[in-house]
């Protein structure tokens, strides 16, 4: 596999993160884990341990042939493979990524098939690529008929969800999903990694990356799943303390919302647990700029402190005569 | 939770008293969902006084995500964007109340495979962030009550969700006999369910009534009647309680009877506390029986088999 | 990118994939029904002399190879005791070597056609539980190719164990009365045909899910993969063949492992690429196989293995997995 803006390397690289709460009452083990994401028979679910529980699907590709959302209306057609993996974190959080990579340019005409199913995850443009309208295109968004990268991203997470013989579709919290839209492309030669992260409405996420030559592209997919689970994380429990009702009865109500997070999210938390250590610098971009840890940390601590208020109230609650 | 709203007839306040229900549950604190599946007379976005939905929605509707034409259906805040002035300050501690809507030119389609693989992702995806979904069907024996029936299905895909069906009907004769027929006759509910695998008293125990603007004879609306008509009013009701009764029907398997209501006969509309206890439009009663409803939906004393 | 800098690694993070031996060219020797055994030693015979001298011209053929390299040449013969047994191993199999041996042929390895539809065991162990059938997981890594217009959206419409080499001729799923659009019948389409399409739409497997029969030109694609040394079960090889030097043959067909090596010089069963010769009743099958062969993703990793080795030995071998096959369909078999 070549690396980003390497020579017969990929000039772009593009992807969508889809990131919801797997739909089960509890978190499942390791062996639910790795047959959910068995998506092959024949080829292994990678499992990682350290320094959390982390297991992903092997790939899976869908065809397409198409023009690539341009922001100038340039034409560029494509024609290949989108690749998608599902993510499994901590038998908990479920992600779909789907991604692929695009070169400056290729053949004038489609290729056989079997041309582009050797380059699984590639889309081969017919002619030239035009990476800036196409980087600023696919981040805005796809127009009726271009590339939908989303729906690719989507169709793997609706797959996993159907699978009902290892789901009991209970889940303890009610989440929303979100979607994270990003693009990579070669930083300068001695640039270090650098992001541009903005929060769009509706659970959308829009990043462009700037990575280092040689970059892999899975690698660069593993930084935006990790970005994509935090910004998730954190925008979830932000929401469910947002108005929550601490004095209104005897604490039921806040216990109600409070729980399920200490139970099922708080222990989630871990930035850059595979980044791969050339791209960190991203990370340390957003936590000066978003302060994303800062906040996370403020939001356990204050879910912790309401925990323990709650339990001193109610105790003293029966032991008053 | 997943709730079908269903009905043999047409003006039996399904819509309206489905929007009504799921008013007060995300009042309660749900996140709730409300799906019009109503095709070809899509009412929702009126009832939550959305004037502008019904023309966004063309070609992004629910009956365009079903036939493949969209991916994401549209999806609208009912806090965020009604005109109602009540419903637009959301109170705190309540849950999102989202409305997909359908599409105005829709109409009836026939359901295949396709149909049925886009309807399941749909409710398994909305099933992550809410706690309750609430379908509104067509009236009638529809395309749509089959996709549902399919869709629930041990092999369906939504098989394992919980889901629960409200059969509405008014409180009259050709109402109550058409109600028991859509359930349990030849055509019916029970019978195409039990057809594509349901089990019978799993499907049985899942289905409940709701009667809907049922006169109250004690209510101060029917105070000025002379006695001769109170007792024949009451004799009616009798008799019609008797006919529920021999159709299956009877009081055991209502969940609850939604008061005749002024206000909703002039307007569909979601009756809120304000219009009972401000502007004292709308019935306590009504307001009371609209709670007892949301309540008695996810309260498991009410369901199962009896 | 930082491997330098890894102090900690988990296997079961990093899959791993192994390595099989490579011939230059594997040569398919024909494929018979059960059928044609049961006309006699006279039929096989006729056969292997129809074969003989295109046998020849395909060794001829193999290279160009770097001056001074014999080129590695393994023959095979597939029999087909998937979809009918009439007849014993025992019974079967020892004419058909004296017939080839006869024609001067060799039979270096003899494989069965329900190999490619089973588990695949170990060498010296009986097909096991926690190993994959080799179809079904050739199954999961169709990728259909993609008519233009497909955006990821409404990947192609795919109809459950079929496969097509375009675009299929639109269902009527609405009635005229309900749909306004008011479709018109399309004709079906060959997605990259030159002027007029010739549209395929190949059956994969019949019957239910669970037991499912799969079709003579799915398993024969299997097996091309197989011979082609491109198929892994989760990073193992299959279809290894097992030593079967001057051995008696049972007489049960599942005693038998699914690819024996008779010749005990044979150079490897795998190769880069492969050539079949067979009857001319076989071309619409191979036709199929072809469609099929054309959307199969093999795993990258078996791919490189192959590119880097062939680079290595300076053979070129075609990037594209159906341009690895070929085929002679000689007069009078």
């Amino acid at each position: 596999m070549t690396g980003l803006g390497t020579t017969g390397g990929p000039a772009l690289v593009c992807g969508e993160v889809r990131t919801c709460l797997l739909p089960t009452r509890d978190a499942v083990d390791e062996r639910t884990a790795v047959e959910l994401l068995r998506l092959r028979a024949d080829e292994r679910v990678r499992v990682s341990r350290h320094p959390n529980r982390h297991a992903v699907s092997p790939d899976v590709l869908t065809g397409v042939d198409c023009l690539l959302p341009t922001a100038n209306g340039t034409r560029v057609r494509a024609v290949g493979t989108v690749a998608a993996r599902a993510v499994l974190v901590e038998g908990r959080v479920l992600q779909s990524t789907a991604y692929f990579r695009a070169p400056a340019k290729g053949p004038d005409r489609r290729q056989p098939w079997g041309y582009y199913l050797v380059r699984p995850g590639t889309l081969v443009p017919v002619g030239r690529l035009a990476e800036k309208p196409v980087t600023e295109g696919f981040l805005t968004g796809h127009r009726s008929g271009e590339l939908d990268i989303g729906s690719v991203a989507e169709s793997l997470l609706a797959r996993i969800s159907r699978r009902h013989r290892f789901l009991d579709y209970d889940t303890p919290l009610t989440t929303a999903d979100t979607a994270l839209r990003w693009t990579a492309a070669p930083a300068d030669d001695g640039e270090a990694a650098s992001l541009r992260f903005t929060k769009a409405d509706d659970g959308l996420r829009i990043v462009e990356l700037r990575l280092p030559r040689g970059t892999a592209p899975d690698v660069a997919a593993g930084l935006c799943e990790d970005l994509a689970l935090h910004d998730w994380l954190l925008s979830t429990v932000n929401d469910k303390l947002d108005g929550l009702r601490v004095g209104a009865d005897d604490g039921t109500a806040a216990l109600k919302v409070l729980r399920p997070l200490v139970d099922h999210l708080l222990h989630l938390w871990m930035p850059q647990a595979r980044v791969d250590r050339a791209l960190r610098t991203t990370w340390a971009e957003l936590e000066e700029d978003a302060g994303y840890s800062r906040q996370w940390h403020t939001l356990a601590q204050r879910v912790r402190d309401q925990l323990t208020l709650l339990h001193l109230t109610r105790r003293d609650a029966l032991a008053t005569p | 939770m997943l709730v079908f709203a269903a009905s043999d007839k047409g003006g039996t306040g399904r819509s309206v008293t489905s929007a009504n229900l799921a008013y007060h549950r995300a009042l309660d604190g749900d996140d709730v969902c409300y799906l019009d599946f109503d095709f070809g007379s899509p009412t929702a976005a009126a009832v939550f006084d959305l004037p502008d939905v019904l023309s966004e929605a063309e070609g992004r509707g629910l009956h365009s995500y079903l036939k493949g034409k969209t991916g994401e259906p549209l999806r609208v805040d009912v806090w965020a964007r009604t005109e109602h002035p009540v419903l637009r300050s959301r109170p705190s501690g309540s849950g999102r109340l989202v409305l997909l809507p359908g599409d105005r030119t829709g109409g009836e389609f026939v359901t295949d495979e396709e149909n049925l693989h886009r309807c399941v992702d749909l409710v398994l995806r909305l099933k992550r962030e809410f706690d309750l979904i609430i379908v509104d069907l067509s009236a009638g024996r529809s395309y749509a009550m089959d996709l549902a029936l399919a869709a629930t299905s041990p092999r369906g895909g939504l098989g394992r969700l919980k889901n629960r069906w409200l059969v509405y009907h008014r409180w009259t004769r050709q109402h109550v006999m058409a109600a028991a027929e859509l359930v349990y006759g030849k055509q019916g509910i029970v019978l195409a369910g039990i057809a594509m695998g349901h089990v019978p008293d799993a499907l049985n125990g899942s289905i409940r009534f709701v009667r809907a603007a049922v006169p109250d004879l004690e209510s101060p609306l029917w105070s000025q009647v002379s006695p001769a008509q109170y007792a024949w009013m009451r004799q009616c009701d009798k008799e019609l309680e008797e006919l529920a009764a021999g159709r299956g029907i009877g009081k055991t398997r209502v969940l609850s009877s939604i008061p005749l209501e002024p206000v909703l006969q002039w307007q569909e509309r979601l009756i809120t506390d304000e219009d009972v206890h401000d502007r004292r439009i709308a019935n306590n009663e009504t307001w009371q029986a609209m709670g007892d409803l949301a309540q008695r939906l996810t309260d498991d004393k009410f369901w199962g088999q009896l | 990118m930082s491997g330098a800098e890894t102090v900690f690694r988990e296997t079961s993070a990093e899959p791993r994939t192994e390595s099989v031996p490579f011939s230059h060219l594997s040569l398919e020797l024909g494929h018979l029904y059960m059928e044609d055994f049961v006309e006699g030693p006279s039929r096989l015979r006729r056969h292997f002399a129809s074969v003989r001298p295109w046998v020849d011209a395909a060794r001829a053929g193999v290279g160009p190879l770097p001056a001074g390299r014999r080129p590695r040449i393994s023959t095979c013969f597939l029999i087909d005791d998937y979809f009918s047994r009439l007849s014993t191993p025992a019974e079967l199999i020892p004419p058909l070597l004296a017939a080839a041996a006869e024609a001067g042929l060799t039979i270096d390895y003899l494989a069965r056609e329900s190999g490619c539809a089973s588990p695949s065991p170990a060498p010296g162990e009986a097909a096991h539980r926690d190993r994959t059938e080799l179809a079904e997981a050739v199954l999961h890594r169709l990728v259909e190719l993609p008519p233009p217009g497909s955006n990821g959206f409404r990947p192609p419409v795919s109809r459950t164990g079929w496969l097509t080499n375009g675009r299929r001729a639109p269902a009527q799923r609405t009635s005229a009365a309900l749909d306004s659009t008011g479709v018109v019948w399309q004709p079906p389409g060959e997605t990259g045909a030159r002027g007029h399409s010739v549209f395929m739409d190949v059956e994969l497997w019949s019957g239910p899910e669970e037991e499912r029969t799969w079709s003579c030109a799915f398993l024969a694609s299997v097996w091309q993969l197989v011979r082609l040394g491109l198929l892994r079960d989760n990073g193992r090889a299959v279809m290894t063949p097992t030593d079967w030097f001057d051995k008696e043959f049972p007489a049960e067909w599942d005693a038998l492992p699914p690819v024996l090596k008779l010749n005990s010089a044979a150079d490897p069963f795998t190769a880069y690429v492969t050539c079949s010769v067979l009857p001319a009743r076989f071309l619409p099958v191979e036709h199929a196989v072809r469609v099929i062969l054309d959307q199969v993703h093999v795993e990258d990793e078996a791919v490189r293995m192959v590119a880097e080795r062939s680079a290595g030995e300076g053979f070129t071998v075609p990037a594209g997995v159906v341009d690895r096959t070929s085929y002679v369909f000689p007069p009078g078999l």
